[in-house]
C-alpha cells in the first residue's frame, strides 16, 4: 500500500507462529531468507520521517510506543531468541528490508549464535551521598585523620578545618562511588560474557534523590543466572550502611550486545 | 515460554524503557549508513534527532 512503511520490532529464528495477541495487534512474521522479521505496516501519516519527528516530541505518543516496541519484543522473547531492534527502525518497502537482511545475513547470524543460551540483565546502582557522608569517618582515613585533628584544635583553627573537611567529603565521596561502581561491575563483569557500560543518567532524568553510580548491562549464560543473582546479593549485604541502591533486571531482550556489520566481500 | 522483565513487572518505568530502545538493538548509523545508501531506510532511530536523555528531561518536566 502507497501510503503504508514498514516498523521493524526484531528479528527472530524459528518463532513458533505468533501468537494470537500480537496477530490482533496488526504484527506480521515475515520469513526472509532464514530469518523471520517482526513487522507492523505503519501509516505514513504517524511513521514518516517528518511525522515521526512531531510525534517524538509528544511524550505520551513516545511512551506508549516505546512501550509497544519492547512489549512485543518481550513477547517474542518469551519463545525464541531475538535480535531487537532500536525504536523507530522503519523501511519504506518490502523490498529494501529484505535487501538489507541479504545485506547483513551473516552479521545477523553471527549475533544470533553470540547471544545463544545467554541473557542481557541490567544493573543499576545509586548512591545516597548524604548517607554516606555520615559514614565518611569510617571509611576514609584521610577523613577520620582530619576529624581527629579537628577535634584537637581551637575553635577559630577547628572552624577552618571544618571547611576544609567539607570539600574533603566530597572529593572522598567521589573516590568510594568510583571505587564501589567499578568494583561491582568488575565483580559481575567476570561471571558474564560479555558487558556494555552505559551512560550514568543525572537525577533529573532519573527522577530520583539519589546518585547513579554504575549504569551497566551484561550478558549472562542462563545456566550462569542464579548464581550471578546470588553473587550480587552477597555483593549487597557486605554493604556496611544503606547508602547503597542496588537494582538489577532482566531478562532484557539483548539490545546491549548486538552489532550488525555489512559482510566483507 | 520463558519469563523475562517484561512480562513479569508490568511498571517497568518508562526511564528503563527509554534507556534501552532509544540508544540500543540494531542500529544503523554513521558509516553503515552511507555504505547502504541505496537502502531506503527512511529513518535511522530517533537518536539522530534528539538524544535520549533530553527526551527524557522531558518527559519528567511534562510528568509534573
Amino acid at each position: 500500500m502507497i501510503n503504508e512503511l514498514i516498523y521493524v520490532y526484531c528479528i527472530a529464528v524459528n518463532p513458533p507462529g505468533l501468537i494470537d495477541e500480537l496477530k490482533a495487534r496488526g504484527l506480521k512474521s515475515i520469513e526472509i531468507g532464514q530469518f523471520n522479521v517482526l513487522i507492523k505496516n505503519v501509516p505514513e501519516i504517524e511513521f514518516s520521517e517528518e511525522n515521526l519527528k512531531q510525534n517524538i516530541a509528544d511524550l505520551r505518543w513516545l511512551e506508549a510506543n516505546a512501550r509497544e516496541h519492547i512489549n512485543v519484543i518481550g513477547m517474542i522473547m518469551g519463545y525464541t531468541s531475538v535480535i531487537p531492534f532500536k525504536f523507530g527502525t522503519i523501511f519504506k518497502t518490502l523490498e529494501s528490508l529484505e535487501k538489507f537482511i541479504s545485506v547483513y545475513s551473516g552479521s545477523l547470524l553471527e549475533n544470533f549464535e553470540f547471544i545463544k543460551g545467554r541473557e542481557e540483565w541490567a544493573v543499576k546502582i545509586y548512591c545516597d551521598r548524604k548517607a554516606l557522608s555520615k559514614h565518611i569517618d569510617e571509611l576514609s582515613e584521610t577523613a577520620a585523620a582530619l576529624e581527629k585533628q579537628i577535634m584537637a584544635s581551637s575553635p577559630g583553627k577547628a572552624f577552618l578545618l571544618q571547611r576544609k573537611k567539607a570539600d574533603l567529603i566530597e572529593n572522598e565521596l567521589d573516590r568510594i562511588c568510583k571505587e564501589r561502581g567499578q568494583s561491582y561491575f568488575s565483580e559481575l563483569a567476570i561471571l558474564s560474557e560479555a558487558n556494555s557500560l552505559n551512560n550514568l543518567l543525572p537525577k533529573e532524568v532519573s527522577g530520583r534523590d539519589d546518585t547513579m553510580i554504575l549504569n551497566a548491562s551484561f550478558l549472562v549464560n542462563s545456566d550462569k543466572v542464579s548464581h550471578v543473582k546470588d553473587i550480587f546479593i552477597k555483593l549487597g549485604s557486605r554493604e556496611v550502611n544503606s547508602s547503597f541502591h542496588i537494582e538489577i533486571t532482566g531478562p532484557w531482550p539483548p539490545f546491549s550486545f548486538i552489532s550488525i556489520n555489512e559482510k566483507t566481500q | 515460554m520463558n519469563e523475562n522483565v517484561i512480562d513479569r513487572s508490568r511498571d517497568i518505568t518508562i526511564l528503563e524503557v527509554l534507556d534501552r530502545v532509544l540508544n540500543k538493538g540494531v542500529i544503523l548509523t554513521g558509516d553503515i549508513v552511507i555504505s547502504v545508501a541505496d537502502i531506503d531506510l527512511i529513518y535511522l532511530g530517533v537518536k539522530l534527532m534528539l538524544s535520549s536523555v533530553e527526551t527524557m528531561e522531558k518527559l519528567k518536566s511534562g510528568r509534573h
